[in-house]
């Protein structure tokens, strides 16, 4: 038996997406680098690659390395800077029918600050994510996502900067992930997005050193993905704003998934970078399966416990 | 540019001994739109795997009609699996990508490739005039310098070196490159050298022609995610500071644009 066309909307605070699927940080560029493989309108949104205030060069390579189902990076924020994304970068991205959302990486909480403040008189931007968790950066970061009280402190800077809605990305290398949501929650932000990548490395046995030139990396990919779902179930029952969830969703089952646990949408990262229409793909799948087992809208799959 | 992302039948899979391998791939949007330099990715197994979960960035050998090419060694897990691939099997390519080769053919070429290096010159090779293009090719072994006699239509000269001297002249295909730099300096025609090959060779052809003044272009590998310029995961470092990125500012680069020093 068919059912009537589920409704994919969800609302994050006051975002309104048209589905649950954006597209992670890091893993589109600043979203034009993708146009001609994926149609961008069709998602729920995409958030870019993290802005700093000044440029920066990023690490020395090797950046990446392939573990199994899994990616480990070190590519050390690597981004033209503010100024220049709003000059070269934020225009084109008006022309595209989705929501976008500026990552923000800053080095003190003046900085998260200060970049939203020019975010927000930028236009063009729906939201900020505000990245306090990158662990392949050695000042800011990952210091501010470890810390309840850091991690508050940055979101207050950032809200009290902008009218924007606010997501704060948060990192999975912590004890209690709910300790650093609840305090976030408090500070204001509107929403939560979790979770980054696990702090990891490899070594390159025949040339006897670490296989990243920074040492340490980011892991992402399907690898992580039984450990964020955990993170975003805890995280979904711990606060009262919306959850995205992030880690190695690969297929739309691995969506679904997310869903259940209480995630208001999803990030596809990752798999992006290998299947650049995976995120488009999922996106039906999930129609289908709602379909299927009669949802009529996202929200309903959640498991309530 | 256009890129296409497909699943296309395998046509052929040829071993060449040596764990050096050549693939066909019937796609005709690519091999129309690929230029010699460019590169693909290529997706090993089956599309459920994880494990590899990258693809693999192969550049192209050469484009015929609606076929494709790729000259390869195996290496690992993902190139073990391209290489199981037979006829009638499909698979997901991404391409073309990245910069190609600069072609001029009003002065000399001079082409450099050591080990599986020559699978992009060969694309070259073939958009080059025969007259003024000469091919240096090198090897640890004869039974490494695969498809070396595919170039000789292609060029007045085809100079071979292997390391082990089973072939050709017996030591590094860049101490061939310095005798002949010096020569063709002494008729007054300054040359393009076009390089690819492992980095130790590739750096000292860039080093050889920047103290000759030749202008000089090299198609450089890297670890890649995605090779559409998405992850910067491929970065080298840039002459004067920064980081290019092989995936769309190469794979070939002019070598003066390469911080040599610091790489690798």
């Amino acid at each position: 038996m068919s059912h009537p066309r589920p409704d994919l909307s969800v609302a994050i605070g006051p975002l309104r997406l048209r589905n649950p699927i954006l597209l992670a940080s890091g893993t589109c560029g600043y979203g034009r680098e993708l146009a001609d493989l994926v149609d961008i309108g069709a998602l729920g949104g995409i958030v870019l690659k993290g802005i700093s205030l000044k440029p920066r060069p990023g690490n020395p390579p090797p950046r990446i390395v392939e573990t199994p189902s899994g990616l480990l990076n070190a590519i050390g924020l690597e981004n033209v800077g503010i100024d220049t994304f709003i000059e070269r970068k934020l225009p084109s991205l008006r022309e595209i029918d989705t929501c976008i959302v500026s990552n923000i990486l800053g080095e003190s909480v003046e900085e998260y600050g200060e970049l939203a403040r020019i975010l927000d008189m930028a236009g063009g931007v729906h939201a900020i994510e505000v990245n306090i968790s990158c662990p392949n950066v050695k000042a800011g970061g990952f210091a501010f996502g470890t810390d309840p009280a850091a991690a508050a402190e940055v979101t207050l800077a950032v809200k009290e900067s902008t009218c924007l809605p606010v997501i704060v990305k948060l990192s999975p290398n912590v004890t209690d992930i709910t300790a650093i949501a609840r305090a976030v929650e408090k500070a204001g932000a509107d929403a939560l997005s979790l979770v980054n990548t696990l702090f990891g490395m490899a070594i390159d046995i025949r040339r006897r050193r670490p296989a990243l030139a920074n040492v340490f990396g980011g892991l992402s990919g399907p690898a992580i993905r039984p450990v964020a779902l955990r993170m975003v179930w805890q995280t979904v029952r711990a606060v009262g704003i919306p959850v995205i969830g992030i880690g190695g969703i690969r297929t739309a089952g691995d969506a679904i998934e997310f869903l259940m646990a209480g995630a208001r949408a999803v990030q596809i990262g990752t798999i992006s970078l290998v299947n650049p229409r995976a995120s488009t793909e999922i996106i039906s799948g999930i129609e289908s399966f709602m379909r299927e087992e009669g949802f009529s809208r996202i929200t309903d799959m959640r498991i309530d416990r | 540019m256009k890129r296409l992302d497909i699943s296309a039948p395998v046509l052929s899979q040829q071993d060449l001994g040596h764990g050096i391998l050549l693939l066909a791939i019937l796609a005709p949007e690519i091999a129309k739109a690929a230029l010699p330099g460019q590169f693909c990715m290529l997706h090993a197994g089956s599309p459920e795997t994880t494990d590899p979960l990258l693809r693999r960035p192969f550049s192209i050998h050469y484009a015929d009609g609606d076929t494709i090419f790729f000259l390869y060694r195996v290496v690992g897990k993902g190139t073990r699996l391209i290489a199981a691939m037979r006829p009638g099997d499909v698979i997901r390519i991404l391409g073309p990508l990245g910069c190609g080769f600069s072609i001029s053919a009003e002065t000399k070429n001079i082409l450099v490739g050591g080990g599986l290096g020559t699978a992009p010159l060969f694309f070259l090779a073939r958009s080059l005039p025969r007259e003024g293009t000469t091919i240096m090719l090198g090897a640890k072994t004869s039974g490494e310098l695969a498809r070396a006699d595919a170039f000789l239509p292609h060029a007045e000269k085809v100079f071979l070196s292997t390391d082990d001297g089973s072939l050709g002249q017996h030591g590094l295909v860049t101490e061939l490159l310095a005798g002949h730099i010096q020569r063709t300096l002494c008729t007054g025609f300054l040359p393009l050298v076009s390089a690819c090959g492992p980095w130790p060779m590739v750096r000292a052809v860039a080093h050889l022609c920047h103290i000759n003044g030749i202008p000089c272009q090299v198609s450089l590998e890297a670890r890649m995610a995605c090779g559409t310029g998405l992850c910067l995961g491929c970065a080298i470092p840039r002459s004067g500071g920064g980081y290019l990125h092989v995936c769309t500012d190469g794979p070939v680069l002019d070598a003066a644009l390469v911080d040599w020093e610091t790489s690798q």
